[in-house]
């Protein structure tokens, strides 16, 4: 009994591990680079999509897609942490709380840039009324 | 008559410590962490904080700042007027817009042009009173064509308009807008506005 037991969880394991699709990896170098490897958010705010990239002038882009799944407009903020190429925080007006609007059953957008030329590498939170949706940081390309 | 005397100076005190005891308590403000303290319906630090942020975002984000060749550009600090009911000194907004485009990477801030004259007078008084005196070391006085003009003008307005929406509330709408032109043509390369509102009691006076 009990060998038929492991014998149908290997299985299990085996078909499962057989549908699961590989996530993309960042690839190095690569002139836009994924930041989310997988949604982050609650029940009504969905962030699907972090990416950055540096741009022809020096700055880095970030843009985050999400969606309001709720039927209730939301005020959400966000702030980004900018590091220079050895992972010192860059110190900038830029780094503070942004309101954003995520109006209801709606696509929302964040689009911003570094302060500095120097920024290699950020971090960024998003929330909605103190509650903590989003916590990426972005790695060394 | 001693004794009256006695009871009205403990009278005083006592109305002094109940007085002291009503006053609202004095404390420093957390500026990291104020965000969602009492709104006031004037102009504070907050607003000026987030329009300068704005600002520089839209900025940075336009594109404008990338010198075709690299480098940085010269920008000099045209005037920005209060056209508020507000006494204010604009440099609340400016200086951190100033400070955010230095440390940008793209510009350079000139102190030696300004609308009404160079903003730092120093530099240039120096300049000029020191070159041919024999008191100082001339190769160490900044000759005549050594200073860099600038490419870049930055200017712009803060506008008050007041809604009376009831008898007790009313709403204030601010406008901070800025515009960067290009000395050597003339045109404005880049302009932007940011709107703060603010809607209260019609007893809160917003100057």
């Amino acid at each position: 009994m009990k060998i038929y037991v492991s014998m149908a969880a290997a299985a299990t394991m085996l078909l499962l591990g057989g549908c699961a699709t590989e996530q993309p990896q960042p690839k190095k170098h690569a002139s836009v680079v994924n930041v989310l490897d997988a949604a982050c958010g609650n029940d009504d705010i969905v962030v699907k999509d972090i990416k950055g990239k540096r741009r022809k002038d020096g700055f880095m882009q970030v843009q985050v897609q999400g969606e309001n799944t709720s039927g209730d407009y939301k005020r959400l903020e966000y702030r980004i942490i900018w590091y220079d190429k050895s992972g010192f925080q860059l110190d900038t007006i830029l780094s503070n709380w942004t309101t954003v609007p995520a109006y209801a059953h709606q696509p929302f957008v964040i689009n911003t840039v570094s302060p500095s030329t120097r920024a290699r590498k950020f971090r960024i939170y998003i929330r909605n009324e103190k509650e903590m949706l989003c916590d990426k940081q972005e790695d060394e390309q | 008559m001693r004794q009256t005397r006695r009871r009205t100076v403990i009278a005083l005190a006592l109305a002094a410590v109940l007085m002291g005891g009503c006053a609202p308590k004095t404390e420093n403000i957390d500026i990291n962490n104020d965000k969602n303290a009492d709104a006031v319906m004037g102009l504070d630090y907050r607003d000026f904080q987030a329009a300068a942020q704005e600002m520089v975002q839209s900025l940075i984000a336009s594109g404008v700042l990338a010198k075709p060749g690299g480098g940085r550009y010269i920008l000099a600090v045209s005037n920005v007027l209060n056209d508020t009911m507000q006494h204010i000194d604009t440099d609340q907004l400016v200086k951190k817009i100033r400070v955010a485009l230095l440390r940008s990477g793209k510009v350079y801030v000139t102190t030696a042009v300004g609308a009404d004259g160079p903003e730092d007078a120093m530099s240039m008084k120096t300049r000029k009173e020191l070159r041919g005196n024999e008191e100082f070391k001339q190769s160490t006085v900044a000759g005549k064509g050594e200073m860099i003009a600038p490419d870049l003008s930055l200017s712009g307005k803060i506008i008050q308009r007041n809604v009376s929406i009831d008898r007790e509330r009313q709403q204030v709408e601010y406008y901070f807008q800025m515009t960067l032109t290009d000395i050597k043509t003339g045109l404005a390369i880049w302009e932007d506005e940011k709107i703060i509102g603010k809607r209260g009691s019609n007893k809160s006076v917003a100057w």
